[in-house]
């Protein structure tokens, strides 16, 4: 299959999102050109880094971030019991305390954001 | 540090403020293309219809098909064609709510584009997201788009007149979706066998008397 055909709008939007995001941010430090954007991106956001980084490379031609790149960073799917207490890094997606009858809720791995825009 | 998506999460609490306000329940309703989110949507008009007062928000990529399909039930129904784009957002309700008037809507339900993925990511302002998994997807899928089925508070897996069928293990797909999302609520449903939807609908108007 080709890679255009299976690439979906949703990152797309994300990477409109994170260009405007960067201009504004470039606009108030009176910066002309962004070098890199830094992404926060949760294991379970629901983003595929591939189409995220095509989108945004077709998206950022002719605009002040035409050479940035985007620096990206994964945050693990982290849980806390809601009877015991303690925190588990969750693999399978098994939302079960290993450890007692608890409810595991979810705290981390859901991020989608911008932390930084480097311009000049 | 700004969030990616904070501009859609912005209007999507001005809507949730408003939903409140005008005390109308709004339900996101969400599913593979071809899993049967109209027809059901069908069904559950006919039950409830004349006991609250139901409007549609129908999101489709290009065509007026499913609003129509749901224009013959006598309810009010606004189109909202993306064009293209894969899930509907914030703004796209907010405009499309301009048209209604909340006030005298019990239950807004808004069917989402037909898509696993990216409709999850998108708060609209809803009370609650449904999901619809048919039979015929396969078992596999809540493991394989674990979101939407964490973000839902309830899901139908539908078409179960086709399982003798298919390989669906039932009793595998509602162990993966309770281990997933232990408090998910989980319904059987045929719209062309007519069952489990009393039941569902039972719970939909529950939902709804709740608020």
């Amino acid at each position: 299959m080709n890679f255009l055909e299976v690439i979906d709008l949703h990152e797309a939007t994300l990477a409109e999102n994170i260009l405007e995001i960067a201009f504004e941010t470039a606009e108030k430090n009176h910066a002309e050109k962004i070098l890199a954007i830094g992404l926060t991106l949760g294991e379970m956001a629901g983003v595929e880094i591939e189409a995220l980084n095509l989108s945004f490379d077709v998206l950022k031609k002719n605009t002040p971030a035409d050479g940035a790149e985007l620096k990206i960073k994964r945050v693990p799917i982290m849980a806390t019991c809601n009877k015991c207490g303690k925190n588990f890094r969750l693999e399978n997606y098994n939302f079960f305390c290993p450890e007692c009858d608890g409810i595991l809720i979810l705290k981390s791995g859901r991020e989608l954001l911008v932390e930084f825009v480097d311009c000049e | 540090m700004r969030n990616i998506l904070g501009a859609n999460d912005e209007i999507a609490a001005q809507n949730r403020k408003i939903f409140s306000e005008r005390g109308v329940i709004v339900m996101n309703l969400m599913g593979s293309p071809g899993s049967g989110k109209t027809t059901l949507l069908e069904k559950t008009l006919a039950r409830l219809a004349d006991k609250i007062k139901i409007a549609v928000i129908e999101g489709d990529l290009f065509t007026a098909k499913d609003a129509e399909r749901i224009d013959k039930q006598g309810v009010e129904v606004i189109q909202i064609n993306t064009a293209g784009g894969c899930h509907l957002d914030a703004p796209m309700i907010q405009k499309a709510c301009a048209s209604l008037n909340l006030s005298e809507i019990d239950l807004l339900i808004v069917e989402n584009v037909g898509n696993l993925v990216c409709p999850a990511e998108f708060d609209i302002g809803e009370n609650f997201k449904a999901v619809v998994l048919s039979i015929t997807e396969g078992d596999d899928k809540p493991l394989k788009y674990p979101l939407i089925f964490k973000e839902s508070e309830v899901v139908l897996l539908n078409k179960v007149d086709l399982l003798p069928f298919t390989n669906f293990d039932l009793q595998s797909a509602r162990e993966d979706l309770t281990t997933l999302h232990p408090t998910i609520k989980i319904f059987e449903t045929s719209c062309t066998k007519e069952t489990g939807l009393d039941n569902w609908c039972a719970w939909l108007l529950k939902k709804v008397e709740a608020r």
